[in-house]
């Protein structure tokens, strides 16, 4: 492959055409940098650090919701690569979409570890000790860049706009599954709504773009046995755990801390 | 914000899995099969209802019916199949959905990253249903030829 065309959908719908030399491990990004730098200052689209981590430069390629930064060109085994915005968002320009929505979505679900004791979440001195055993059942989850992929990949987000979708759905359980959380209850309540975790079917293709494979489809599931457990079961909080939360620490109050195995130790 | 109009979302991209994966293609074809359903549901309704506008109704809506010739039963084929695949496809869902089986459990990810909830497992439920899906259906239209008189 010497050369390789862009077909970039732009703003309105219209398609444009972009030819440049093929180099060794370009990437999708790469062709697009050098189709603004040599060819159309113009063309809109997002990225920042190149490398998988900010999930700025998602967008549709040959038909699949991909970070432009992570898909080699020389991957896709074609010459001419269809690129176009993510689809269920709106375009603000060319490849740039409107992720104020998608963001709203993961805000709604309070992402962010909620605890009863105000003055020990405000004054405290040290970290929360967890098991490991406990950090793995959240730790897949918590890798997520907020990219936007799953959401663009999700058929119920394409017939729904107001569904709450695989990201936020993903995040809620991660910190439902988090010792150190106490909002347990609330995010049941936040998901256990009409356009909630319950309009999921199924499709899986979340957990199939997600380029960091958080898997957004399990999370989905576990998510919904938390759910039935307080529907059904009539659970009122999670389930306890070996938690050390910091201001209650024997060290804090001049005691020595018991002994405590981070690598696994044996659970309650 | 004024509200804007969404890339490519609606009912005919939702139902397009072109390069997903094959639960995906599974989702497409058990929406597709439920409508399917629902139709049949309702001109099922329709015919017997027929019954208690009188017997020269029900004759009528019959000889309608018959007079459809090997449609009827390609329809009817038709029904059987979208039943199976909506059917066995739903178990499995289920058992997904609300016990969260096939799905794993979370796992430290390794690149290259293989999804669990997409796994090995999952493949094997998908395409099992699907293999006797498709035994059951032409099995189901062997018996529509042989009502018809074909073979």
């Amino acid at each position: 492959m010497d050369k390789v065309t862009l077909k970039i959908v732009r703003t309105g719908g219209k398609e444009a055409s972009y030819e440049l030399k093929y180099k060794k491990g370009m990437t999708v990004l790469d062709a697009l940098t050098e189709v603004r730098e040599k060819q159309d200052s113009a063309l809109g689209y997002r990225h920042s650090c190149r490398m998988g981590i900010c999930g700025s430069c998602g967008m549709t390629i040959e038909g699949l919701p991909r970070l432009a930064c992570q898909t080699q060109v020389s991957s896709l085994n074609t010459d001419t690569i269809g690129i176009e915005p993510l689809h269920n968002m709106a375009v603000i320009r060319d490849l740039v979409v409107d992720l104020g929505p998608f963001f709203g979505f993961h805000t709604s679900v309070n992402p962010y570890l909620v605890r009863k004791d105000i003055q020990e979440r405000d004054s405290a001195d040290r970290e929360y000790r967890m098991l490991q055993s406990e950090v793995n059942r959240f730790l897949q989850f918590d890798y997520c860049i907020m990219c936007g992929l799953c959401y663009a990949a999700c058929p119920t987000a394409a017939l729904d706009p107001m569904y709450t979708g695989p990201q936020a759905i993903a995040q809620a359980y991660r910190y439902m599954a988090d010792p150190r959380d106490e909002g347990w209850k609330q995010r049941v309540d936040l998901l256990d709504t009409a356009h909630g975790l319950w309009r999921c079917h199924t499709a899986g293709a979340c957990s199939f773009v997600c380029p960091k494979d958080v898997d957004p489809a399990k999370a989905i599931q576990l998510a919904r046995m938390e759910v039935l457990k307080a529907r059904v079961l009539r659970r009122k909080e999670r389930g306890g755990s070996q938690l050390v939360p910091p201001v209650t620490t024997p060290a804090k109050q001049g005691v020595k801390a018991p002994p405590f195995d981070f690598q696994g130790g044996t659970e309650k | 914000m004024t509200e804007q109009k969404r890339f490519k979302s609606g009912l005919v991209p939702s139902l397009l899995p072109f390069g997903f994966n094959v639960e995906r293609w599974s989702y497409s074809i058990h929406r597709v099969t439920g409508v399917i359903m629902i139709g049949y549901l309702m001109a099922h309704i329709f015919e017997t209802f027929q019954l208690g506008a009188g017997l020269t109704a029900w004759n009528n809506t019959m000889a309608a019916l018959r007079s459809l010739g090997p449609l009827e039963m390609v329809g009817l084929w038709i029904v059987a199949g979208s039943a199976l695949y909506h059917g066995g496809n739903g178990i499995r869902l289920i058992l997904n959905e609300m016990f969260g089986v096939l799905m794993g459990k979370p796992i430290l990810p390794v690149y290259p990253y293989s999804p669990t909830s997409l796994g090995r497992n999952q493949r094997i439920a998908v395409w099992t249903i699907t293999a006797a899906v498709l035994a059951l259906w032409i099995w189901a239209g062997l018996y529509l030829l042989a009502g018809l008189g074909v073979i």
